[in-house]
């Protein structure tokens, strides 16, 4: 029998490829980003404390989203993106 | 997953079908409908004229074809003039403040509530009255799980992988009723939002299923209400921490006692967000930290459920019994109402 597939969509648009250059570990700045789950914030300022046994933390900073059950806005994410290299996301509960 | 829209597979007997459809990932566990293409078009029919595009659905951001979407309410047993509620139901969740990414993620027991008003309850014969939220009615039963096969398929919110609740909910099935407008004292809900009273709405919300607010003893407005404010203001539901709206539904006994004492809808929201409150005693240390780093901090001793008294949206629903229900919300989340488009004439 012919049936129609309840799963078919049309897939998003590539955006295409973005060339990014090298990432340096141990000097680029990076951003702790807390989805605002309880315990969150002491979760990331642990890593950073890790951390700074392997690289430079002073220009590691921290943000956390308003709201856990809503997106993060995006004037937020593009701040990130143009502020930082490497972004550390604390997911889940 | 396969990618045509139309796919050609062997002719299966009920039982092979079921397996198939389970095999596939396609069903939330009962028996679905062939969606065959004779039976999807009949289906499309049902929305003719209807040519707005649906947006991309999360979290896979496919966009839908009618026929895709149709193929989900042929499958969740749809007649084809239930087709057009489900697509206004499926409009208002992919509107942003609905939040449907957020409610799916979420490990909250939230799922899609929708409430039917307008003449269109009666043309399809939506149960508003006893038993609304139960078993029984088909277009309460298949408009309801039409919208949740579609997240489910087209969006790709698969259970327990992309849909993360911890206990799921019984609403994940289906969670539609409709508004009983002709036994409510009150305005009815889409008239209340803007809407021409002979305009059908669905509306939607995430929510948890209804919680039963028992008063067979009080006699009067106040003391009813009373009560209510009692039964909503739980330390433990997302409305204390996401400070979101949620939804307190009347049965008809109850709404005529409230009217009868003069209470209009706006005397109502204002008492149950002054009433209903949570006193400090109830909160722990740790979560009124959590709160107050959110920006909700308490008044007077105690926390609000609401932000505001518009955000506790009343309906009246049900048959006769002195019960009525509290809707809690995902917190994050809005109440969204959609006009249903009727099909155009042929």
């Amino acid at each position: 029998m012919r049936i129609v597939n309840p799963t078919f969509g049309i897939e998003p648009a590539s955006e295409g490829t973005a060339t990014a250059a090298p990432v340096d570990w141990l000097n680029d700045p990076m951003i702790l980003f807390s989805n605002n789950k309880p315990n969150a914030k002491e979760l990331l300022e642990g890593v950073r404390q890790r951390l700074s046994a392997i690289r430079r933390i002073d220009n590691i900073d921290y943000i956390a989203k308003p709201s856990a059950s809503q997106p993060a806005p995006a004037e937020t994410l593009n701040d990130v993106v143009r502020k930082y290299r490497i972004a550390l996301l604390a997911l889940g509960d | 997953m396969p990618d045509a829209e139309v796919l050609d597979i062997p002719d299966m007997d009920p039982d092979a079908w079921a397996d198939y459809v389970e095999q596939q990932g396609w069903t939330d566990g009962l028996p679905l409908v062939p969606p065959t293409e004779a039976a999807v078009a009949r289906m499309v029919e049902g929305a003719r004229g209807d040519n707005e595009p649906v947006p991309p659905i999360t979290p896979r951001l496919m966009t839908p074809t009618i026929r895709s979407l149709a193929a989900n309410a042929v499958m969740a047993g749809c007649r084809p003039e239930y087709f057009p509620v489900v697509l206004a139901a499926l409009r208002g969740v992919l509107v942003a403040d609905y939040n449907l990414h957020g409610t799916l993620a979420t490990t909250h027991s939230c799922a899609p509530m929708v409430m039917i008003n307008g003449p269109l309850r009666k043309t399809l014969n939506v149960n508003c009255g006893s038993n609304c939220f139960g078993q029984g009615w088909r277009a309460n039963a298949a408009i309801g799980r039409a919208l949740q096969l579609i997240l489910n398929n087209v969006g790709g919110a698969k259970p327990a992988v992309m849909d993360r609740l911890t206990f799921g909910s019984p609403a994940k099935y289906t969670f539609c009723f409709g508004e009983n407008e002709e036994e409510s004292p009150f305005a009815p809900y889409h008239v209340r939002q803007g809407f021409a009273a002979d305009e059908s709405v669905a509306t939607v919300i995430s929510s948890e299923p209804n919680h039963n607010l028992n008063d067979h003893g009080s006699t009067s407005g106040i003391d009813l209400l009373t009560t209510f404010a009692g039964g909503i203001a739980s330390p433990a539901a997302n409305n204390i921490s996401a400070k979101g709206p949620f939804f307190i539904v009347f049965g008809p006994e109850h709404a005529a006692t409230l009217a009868r004492d003069n209470w209009t809808v706006e005397a109502i929201q204002q008492f149950l967000f002054d009433k209903a409150r949570v006193p400090l005693s109830e909160v722990s240390a740790e979560n009124r930290y959590r709160y107050e780093t959110g920006g909700n901090f308490p008044e007077n001793g105690a926390f609000k459920v609401a932000p505001t008294p518009e955000d506790i949206h009343v309906a009246v629903a049900g048959g006769p019994g002195k019960h009525s229900a509290w809707i809690p919300s995902f917190g994050g989340t809005a109440a969204i109402s959609v006009r249903i488009k009727p099909p155009a004439a042929a």
